[in-house]
């Protein structure tokens, strides 16, 4: 598990010639413990560049990010990209094991453990470019799990797959996360996937301002069939339609020079 | 419903029509397969060559042909100069290419990845760049005389510099997205290196070798050229000097097509073995 504190944080891109972009304006929020945390917003909204900042592969222009983790040292950390991120001159196998620490023999039975788990045991020995779109995205999702990290950060990972497998690896995350206490942030554009998840839905609005921060305290597992939980998931809706139609009424944020 | 036609129903003339590759090599006769593989454009090219040499040949005397060189060959055959000329040029030469590589891959991934060496290294490399060979070829006579060092030097001074090029363009470019995955996962440097840049470069590498090989060789021959120390390039001068060009030809001959075979044999498989990920379908 992870302590992850967000304060204040904002990113503008600098769009050449004295031109930038505010993508993401103050935010602050506080994830920690075996948490799962989703975040959700129209597209263009910022999500991506959010999950870049608190993996650090993207500056932020102001503001405070600490992660570390509950232990107090620095927090182990897994990305499932919106793109699977494979070496494609490297088998299925061998991505599995470039980013993990040891290369030790329970090691190499871990990552085939997780391999199993997304239904890719048998393509081990294959490169990349002979998997299908959905395969090569599974193996960055084993990737991320078979490091079993504090923190794990999700961008949209089930939504380029056929509805049965999504919802096969939806299961198998809520064991993992239940299991392995790990603190979980997810991005997704998907309400009912949101609400089936988490204990907590942060919603992004245009321009980058947190537009509601939501608790759900509801039991799991959640089904569509329970009330509550369809309830929820229609009043979240709900919002993003208003907040959508707040976007549309509003003139398109100029850059600011 | 079904339709009966007494015209053959030809399947490859149906309009619109995509035919399969089991069906396209069922279609191509054998001798149009023969005709149109590589090997047969590669022996055309060769004969065209040949031909070209001979009319040349015939037109200017002072042209020797084909045959005056091949003679001369064997001549040198005869006479024992071969063995020791051409090794002792094979080894200057291998040496100096292959401390180029090695030190071009090195100061390339260098140069590739960090900003503060690229700053710093730019412009000795341009202007390592631009020297002629014949320049290094001098300098290295003056400063080490006859022997294997000056054309091992050469040789290395004029080909590593476009080694450390192609290879520092190459790792410039590779994917942001991959280096940006390693970074979140604290990949260890050298596993970077080794399993995400080199294979990424690989075709600059190549290049990089490809042109080392032939600048290489300027400068080797040259080197012995003004040197003195045995070699192909001082026999070819020894025959230059002898105004027997066919002597001169036959040395630059049996050099150049080592070089072929070289680059044809052992360096394309290399690059093939090692692009074995992109051809596999
Ligand atoms: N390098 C960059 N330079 C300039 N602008 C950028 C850059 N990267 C992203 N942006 C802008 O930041 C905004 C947010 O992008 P981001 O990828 O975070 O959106 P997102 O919420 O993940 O959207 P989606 O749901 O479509 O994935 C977009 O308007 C995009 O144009
Ligand atoms: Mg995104």
């Amino acid at each position: 598990m992870a302590v992850l504190t967000v304060t204040n944080l904002s990113k503008t891109f600098n769009l050449g010639t004295a031109r930038e972009s505010r993508i993401l304006d103050d935010i602050s929020f506080e994830v920690s413990g075996q948490t799962f945390v989703s975040i959700v917003g129209p597209s263009g909204c910022g999500k991506s560049t959010l999950l870049n900042i608190i993996s650090g592969v993207e500056e932020h222009t102001s503001g405070d990010i600490t992660l570390t983790s509950d232990a107090g040292g620095p927090a182990r950390m897994g990305y499932v990209f919106q793109d699977p991120r494979l070496l494609p001159w490297r088998s299925v196998m061998k991505n599995m094991m470039y980013v993990q620490d040891d290369q030790s023999r329970d090691t190499v039975a871990r990552a085939e453990r997780y391999l199993d788990m997304v239904g890719l045991k048998k393509n081990a020995d294959f490169y990349p470019g002979q998997l299908s779109g959905g395969m090569q995205q599974r193996v960055g999702i084993a990737r991320a799990f078979a490091v079993e990290p504090d923190l794990l950060l999700m961008d949209e990972p089930f939504s380029h797959l056929d509805a049965i497998t999504a919802r096969g690896l939806r299961e198998q995350l809520q064991d993992i996360w239940a299991q392995s206490k790990k603190t979980v942030v997810f991005v997704t554009h998907d309400v009912v996937e949101a609400v089936e998840l988490s204990d907590r839905i942060i919603v992004l609005q245009p321009g980058g301002l947190i537009y509601e921060d939501i608790t759900i305290d509801l039991p799991r597992p959640r089904r569509q069939s329970d009330k509550a939980v369809a309830t929820l998931q229609a009043d979240v809706l709900a919002r993003l339609e208003t907040l959508k139609a707040m976007a549309a009424a509003e003139p398109v944020a100029e850059p600011v020079a | 419903m079904t339709t009966v036609s007494d015209q053959p129903t030809s399947a490859s003339s149906t309009v619109g029509r995509r035919r399969s590759t089991t069906e396209i090599e069922q279609d191509t006769p054998q001798w149009r397969k023969v005709l149109t593989s590589d090997p047969a454009a590669r022996v055309t090219s060769l004969l065209a060559f040949v031909l070209f040499w001979v009319v040349v040949s015939a037109l200017f005397d002072r042209v020797p042909g084909p045959v005056a060189v091949w003679t001369s060959l064997v001549d040198e055959f005869s006479r024992g100069e071969v063995f020791g000329n051409f090794g002792s040029t094979l080894y200057r030469f291998g040496v100096g290419v292959a401390l180029a590589t090695v030190v071009g891959v090195a100061v390339g991934v260098l140069m590739g990845l960090s900003q503060l060496s690229r700053a710093f290294l730019e412009s000795p490399v341009l202007v390592a760049l631009s020297i002629p060979a014949i320049i290094w070829a001098f300098l290295t006579v003056m400063w080490f005389g006859f022997g294997d060092t000056g054309p091992i030097i050469t040789t290395f001074l004029t080909s590593v510099p476009f080694v450390i090029v192609n290879v520092a363009q190459g790792v410039r470019g590779v994917s942001r997205d991959l280096r940006d995955m390693s970074a979140t996962y604290d990949v260890p440097m050298g596993r970077r290196v080794r399993d995400l840049v080199l294979p990424a470069v690989t075709g600059y590498i190549a290049a990089g070798v490809r042109f080392a090989i032939i600048i290489g060789w300027n400068g080797v021959l040259l080197a012995e050229w003004f040197g003195g120390g045995g070699g192909v390039g001082y026999r070819a001068r020894f025959w230059y000097d002898a105004n027997r060009y066919a002597g001169f030809a036959a040395w630059v001959v049996l050099f150049v097509g080592f070089i072929v075979l070289l680059d044809r044999f052992v360096l394309d498989k290399a690059i093939q073995r090692s692009f074995r990920w992109r051809d596999a379908r």
